[in-house]
């Protein structure tokens, strides 16, 4: 369809763009005209799809980052990478998106449109088509700006990865730098003076995945999360508490970096419990371990790869922290962090 | 040789105002720190004084009991006379770094500033923040810890701590000016980043 999309700056979302009648289909055309090629749109009630293999993986997740354009992403590229990161560590190739917006009204057409140009991008990046799409729009006051969910769907080409099939022994290994993602964005909601310094971590992660997976054999990578929100310590917790073992954490060598321990200290925050957007923890062979992080730094989003830890054989579900000393000390759940809208 | 400024944080009705902590911490720390300033004037070195507005549309923005302090052109948002000159800048902050979205680094440079001297409330709030904007910007930062406020002494010594372990030189004011007048400059502490 060719949609000419409208360009006015002090053009707004209002009230009737989400009524159902001719403003609502307005709004979809500018959407699927910024959205270009990315977009299969074809404003059914629902998308058809094919698909090249009978197990299918889902996933959903909802945005609501605060603020929504921050130094290097905004909401529409966390949309993206959120949900295909979430389909790419169960093994899953991601392959369609939907995009469902809440928009508060008075929110300038322009925001809308920078968003939805970065839906695109990432999307091109990550290989993904947006099938669907719907739009609803709330009175202002009712919602802050704009929130997005987005709901994915990637092929399996091997059975998926699960927790069950990490083994006592199995080396941790952290695709990227911790903290980064939650002192970027707290910097700028406070004005801290560390924004320019630690960018989010913000990526799509499936090409670094597929990397990995030409370069060594996927057998040996048992499981892997993305260390979204709850941080690296709600990752390990998850994994001590269905695998029944102790996991053991070198301290000295988590992936921190100076400006982020820094702003860190200021503020109190452990950055093992901090939200990332662009770092994946992978449960390996032993063996495997040194050829595993060779293939992460050889991508771009990975330069920064090092082994973390070992899922011990103690049959106790914990996380331990091992000093460079050789001190332990038991890392402790978190029960909430008081860190909300960071994704 | 560049030159050195001096930068004071949020020292406004309003902001010191809000509790008894701060009205006592404030007290306690103006003779030695106002003498301070007097002296660095005496000496030719600049004094900026970091202004806090508040922004009537930032979530962010911290209330007291509801309101809304330290909005542009009010009583509240004025600095305390006691720290004030007519020789001296007032740069409008918004946020808690000096450096966040204001002229501050352009007026720095302006003067060939490279040394800063940090100061002000809180400690563990503005002081870190404008203190590591500085040090990432390349300035020379010092603090002296006798001009530096915090409502409670434990959140002054960790920000105290911190400043020295990261990013800046913390001294006595005494200290600083005793330096001063036998060294003419500010050594610069070297930091390792990795």
């Amino acid at each position: 369809m060719a949609v000419t999309p409208k360009t006015d700056a002090d053009e707004r979302v209002v009230l009737d763009h989400g009524t159902g009648a001719g403003l609502s289909r307005e709004l979809l055309e500018f959407a699927f005209g910024v959205l270009g090629e990315v977009s299969v749109g074809e404003l059914e009630d629902s998308a058809s799809i094919l698909l090249d293999s009978p197990h299918v993986a889902i996933t959903t997740d909802s945005f609501v980052v605060d603020p929504p354009f921050f130094g290097n992403g905004d909401i529409g590229k966390i949309a993206v990478c959120g949900t295909v990161n979430d389909l790419t560590v169960v093994g899953a190739e991601p392959r369609y998106l939907t995009l469902a917006m809440i928009l508060e009204a008075g929110l300038p057409m322009a925001r809308l449109r920078r968003v939805l140009e970065s839906v695109r991008d990432t999307a091109i990046e990550a290989g993904v088509s947006i099938v669907a799409g719907d739009t609803k729009v709330v009175r202002p006051g009712e919602a802050d700006g704009l929130y997005l969910n987005t709901t994915g769907v990637g092929v399996l080409h091997r059975p998926p990865m699960r927790m069950s099939h990490v083994r006592p022994g199995d080396r941790i290994v952290l695709s990227g730098p911790i903290g980064n993602h939650t002192v970027h964005l707290l910097s700028i909601r406070e004005g801290l003076g560390f924004e320019t310094r630690v960018l989010s971590d913000c990526a799509p992660l499936n090409g670094m995945v597929n990397a990995l997976f030409r370069a060594v054999d996927t057998a040996t990578v048992r499981s892997m999360r993305d260390v979204t929100r709850g941080g690296l310590s709600g990752v390990l917790h998850e994994y001590a508490a269905a695998l029944g073992h102790t996991l053991e954490i070198e301290e000295a060598a988590l992936p921190i970096e100076f400006e982020t321990r820094m702003a860190m200290d200021m503020l109190g925050i452990n950055p093992i419990h901090a939200a990332n957007e662009g770092c994946l923890c992978l449960f390996v062979a032993p063996d495997a371990a040194d050829a595993v992080v060779r293939a992460l730094r050889s991508h771009p989003y990975g330069t920064k790869a090092v082994t973390v830890g070992t899922v011990t054989g103690v049959p106790e579900p914990a996380v331990e922290l091992v000093s460079a000393d050789g001190r332990r000390a038991r890392l402790e759940e978190l029960r909430g962090a008081e860190l909300p809208r960071l994704c | 040789m560049g030159a050195i400024a001096v930068l004071t944080n949020d020292l406004q009705y309003d902001l010191v105002n809000k509790n008894e902590e701060r009205i006592r911490a404030v007290a306690e720390a103006t003779p030695s720190f106002s003498s301070f300033l007097h002296e660095m004037r005496k000496r030719g070195h600049r004094v900026f004084h970091l202004q806090l507005i508040n922004l009537p549309d930032d979530p962010n923005a911290e209330l007291y009991e509801g309101r809304l302090p330290s909005q542009k052109g009010t009583k509240g948002a004025e600095i305390l006379p006691e720290f004030l000159d007519e020789s001296d800048v007032i740069v409008e902050k918004n946020k808690d770094s000096g450096f966040y979205e204001t002229e501050l680094h352009e007026r720095l440079q302006a003067i060939g500033a490279d040394t800063v001297l940090v100061t002000g409330m809180q400690g563990q709030i503005c002081v870190q923040t404008t203190a590591a904007d500085a040090f990432f910007r390349g300035y020379n930062v010092w603090v002296p810890a006798d001009c530096v406020v915090s409502a409670r002494e434990k959140d002054k010594v960790r920000a105290l701590d911190w400043l020295d372990g990261y990013c800046a030189t913390v001294a006595d004011s005494a200290e600083i000016l005793r330096i001063l007048d036998a060294e003419g400059s500010l050594p610069r502490k070297v930091v390792k980043t990795p």
